[in-house]
């Protein structure tokens, strides 16, 4: 067999055992697992908007208000991270500063949630 | 991008004027107390936050009276933030607008369906996003303060949530306001291209120079103050303002009528006085087209109206015109230019106060009658005689007849115009001349429905005005009759307020 | 970044202008208000992408810096329309900008 075939017998070894693996792993599933078949459990996930359909469909409102807020926070981060790369240079007088930006942030979240805006259901 | 981020590592502590920043810094506290105390009280005790929130916007007002005393430019973060006279006595003027719209606002939010606490937080920042704008002296800043004040305005406006009309109200606001930043913004980006600085006083110094030569500067120039025209509601970029007016609740109406409008106004007279002064002859064309349409336009419109408010809305794009006049003439030479500064910031001063009167009235009668038609005033003189006097004083006051404060504000404007001596400033003038005769004539309408017409319904019982309500009346009522015979007040106080060049 | 000092500032400044104008007669001829949002940030990117690329050309940090604001704000701003349209969706599906016009003149 010449160095060439044995590389590619290598190959073959690592892709028969990934299926075998991936076989195995997922009858043992199948056997131990509870089986309750219900509608909703055979749709497509797609970030929790149906993946069939018009682009005109109504999502829950409760979505909206979580993907804002995200949108909020997440943003925000910009201002964290060029001072995080240079943490030492700022000094004591960054961490006040970024410490007062967190805490106007935080001020944010706390009206979130004390408003009942996190809770889902 | 490392290497662009190289001199950071040089890094100093700026050093910071805490007397000079102590109004900012109180309204934030202001804003922070106020979040706590709706999000920790019951709905019941929300009327707390209206308080808070005027105890805060007082407060706030005693280091700009002790900045102003020990006198002197602040200059702060390489002349991006200046505390000067120009700031202090804009700051002050948003301030005391502010608390007036919070006097304006307590009844009638307490009584509708509104939330409270959200309310005055949002009129707080709003507020503070105007006292930023007022030493904003670099493009980033102006446009974080701009921002600062616009968001919580889009809101306010649709605050009548559940009305389709407040609904779009807040959307319309909402939709030009962001045009106009995204305007704005790319002229900046332009001049900021062409200059490398952001600080106004660095690109003034680079408009005199070979950039201001450029026909990309121009372009820079219209865009940004093309964005501030939509700000302070010039025609033809008016559209938002009558029906944005209508649906807001009625002080907000007042609101940005007032302060939303002068801080428009003071980011036009930063970014024309300090970067721009160099291209007079692209200022100047473009301010005298869209005075004389702004005042032309508002003026034919206002005559037509039949609803109170919408009235005013128009009267305000109007109004607006007025103040841009005086920027036609900008530039041509060293003591014009000092004649418009101060005719500007005269005008906005004289403006805000008896605007703010006229709708404290106008929300008094509307508690009774729920109407916002203006036959619905018939009769006032009869039931009500103290708030009609009241009206007819800012009426008239608006239209410029004296004693009353407005005619020292429009004789101002005319002295600048004139002071030139041109063509273009004695145009300009005639134009204002036979604006203010048009305005006059709706003016003076409304005085008669309410001293000659009688009550529509026939009710004649009297009107109950809140305290707050009064006191706002009150303080605006006084101004305009005090300031009017001594208008060496208001004089003094725009002659005061000039910028601290350099930095 | 070879690239960019190869081809120069031009064509991102003349993608910037394209983007800009594209974004500002969206805004005025569509109709629906999702569609005027994307045009509104279309006009912003293009804003942000004209500054980066004078940012780049000066050698400067201050543009990066604008950019970086601009970014923020944009977000707090779709956030509160988006809260807007939400409120006027709620009482009428399917809204366009033309039926918002109860009031008139």
């Amino acid at each position: 067999m010449s160095a060439f075939l044995r590389e590619y017998l290598t190959v073959a070894i690592f892709t028969g055992v990934a299926f075998g693996l991936l076989a195995g792993v997922l009858s043992v599933g199948k056997l131990i697992r509870p089986v309750r078949p219900q509608a909703e459990k055979y749709f497509n996930y797609e970030s929790g908007v149906d993946a069939v359909g018009t682009g005109w469909v109504q999502s829950p409102i409760r979505y909206y208000v979580f993907a804002l807020l995200f949108v909020m926070f997440d943003v925000e981060a910009v201002f964290i991270f060029p001072w995080a790369t240079q943490l030492e240079i700022y000094g004591w007088f960054g961490a006040v500063e970024m410490g007062i930006f967190i805490v106007l942030l935080a001020l944010g979240l706390l009206y979130a949630w004390r408003k009942g805006v996190l809770r889902w259901t | 991008m490392l290497a662009a981020l190289a001199p950071v590592l040089a890094f100093a502590r700026p050093a910071i004027d805490w007397h000079a920043l102590a109004p900012e810094i109180i309204l934030t506290a202001t804003i922070c107390i106020v979040l706590l105390v709706d999000v920790s009280t019951s709905e019941r005790n929300r009327w707390a936050t209206s308080s808070i929130a005027g105890i805060g916007m007082l407060a706030a007002l005693i280091p700009i009276l002790t900045l102003a005393v020990k006198g002197g430019p602040r200059i702060m973060f390489g002349g991006a933030y200046v505390v000067d006279d120009f700031a202090l006595v804009l700051k002050a003027l948003f301030l005391v607008a502010g608390y007036v719209t919070l006097l304006l606002s307590t009844n009638e939010i307490a009584e509708g369906d509104f939330w409270e606490g959200e309310y005055y937080l949002l009129v707080l920042s709003s507020v503070f996003g105007m006292t930023v704008m007022a030493s904003a002296r670099d493009l980033i800043t102006i446009f974080i303060a701009l921002e600062m004040l616009s968001i919580p305005a889009y809101l306010l406006a649709g605050w009548r949530k559940r009305e389709v009309k407040g609904n779009e109200a807040g959307m319309k606001y909402y939709l030009m306001g962001v045009f106009a930043t995204a305007v704005m913004l790319y002229g900046m980006s332009l001049i900021y291209g062409g200059t490398n600085s952001t600080v106004l006083a660095e690109i003034g110094r680079q408009i005199h120079g070979s950039f201001g030569k450029e026909p990309v500067a121009a372009l820079g120039i219209v865009f940004v103050l093309v964005g501030f025209a939509f700000k302070v509601s010039a025609v033809p970029f008016h559209n938002w303002a009558p029906d944005t007016y209508e649906g807001a609740p009625i002080p907000i109406t007042a609101f940005l009528s007032v302060a939303s409008k002068a801080a428009g106004f003071v980011a036009i007279l930063q970014l024309v006085f300090l970067a721009f002064l160099g291209r007079g002859d692209v200022i100047r064309p473009l301010m005298w087209i869209l005075a004389a349409l702004t005042m032309t336009v508002g003026n034919l419109i206002a005559l037509r109206q039949t609803n109170i408010v919408r009235l005013f809305a128009y009267s305000s794009v109007a109004q607006a015109g007025f103040m841009l006049a005086p920027l036609a003439v900008v530039g041509s030479s060293a003591s014009t230019t000092r004649e418009v500064l101060q005719a500007v910031v005269g005008y906005l001063l004289i403006y805000t106060v008896v605007n703010l009167g006229a709708f404290a009235v106008i929300i008094a009668v509307g508690r009774k009658t729920k109407s916002g038609e203006i036959s619905s005033f018939g009769g006032l003189f009869e039931y009500a005689p103290g708030l009609a006097v009241a009206m007819g004083a800012f009426l008239f006051a608006l239209a410029g007849i004296p004693p009353l404060v407005g005619w020292f504000a429009k004789f101002q404007v005319f002295k600048a115009l004139v002071s030139q001596g041109g063509a273009s400033g004695i145009t300009m003038a005639v134009v204002v001349g036979v604006n203010s005769v048009i305005a006059l004539y709706y003016y003076a309408n409304i005085a008669r429905t309410m001293f000659m017409d009688a009550p529509p319904d026939g009710d004649r019982t009297p009107i109950r005005v809140p305290v707050p309500l009064l006191a706002a009346m009150g303080m605006a009522a006084a101004a305009t009759l005090v300031v009017g015979f001594i208008p060496g007040v208001v004089a003094h106080l725009a002659e005061h307020a000039t910028f601290a060049l350099g930095g | 970044m070879m690239l960019a000092s190869t081809l120069g500032p031009t064509p991102y400044l003349v993608l910037g202008a394209v983007l800009f104008t594209v974004g500002a007669v969206g805004l005025l001829v569509r109709r629906n208000p999702l569609v005027m949002f994307m045009c509104i940030e279309l006009m912003l990117n293009a804003t942000n992408l004209t500054f980066v690329t004078f940012a780049r050309q000066l050698d400067d940090v201050g543009g990066q810096v604008i950019v970086f604001f601009v970014l923020v704000v944009a977000a707090a701003e779709v956030v509160i329309g988006l809260g807007i349209i939400v409120g006027i969706l709620r009482r009428r599906p399917g809204a366009t900008a033309d039926d918002l016009r109860l009031m008139k003149g």
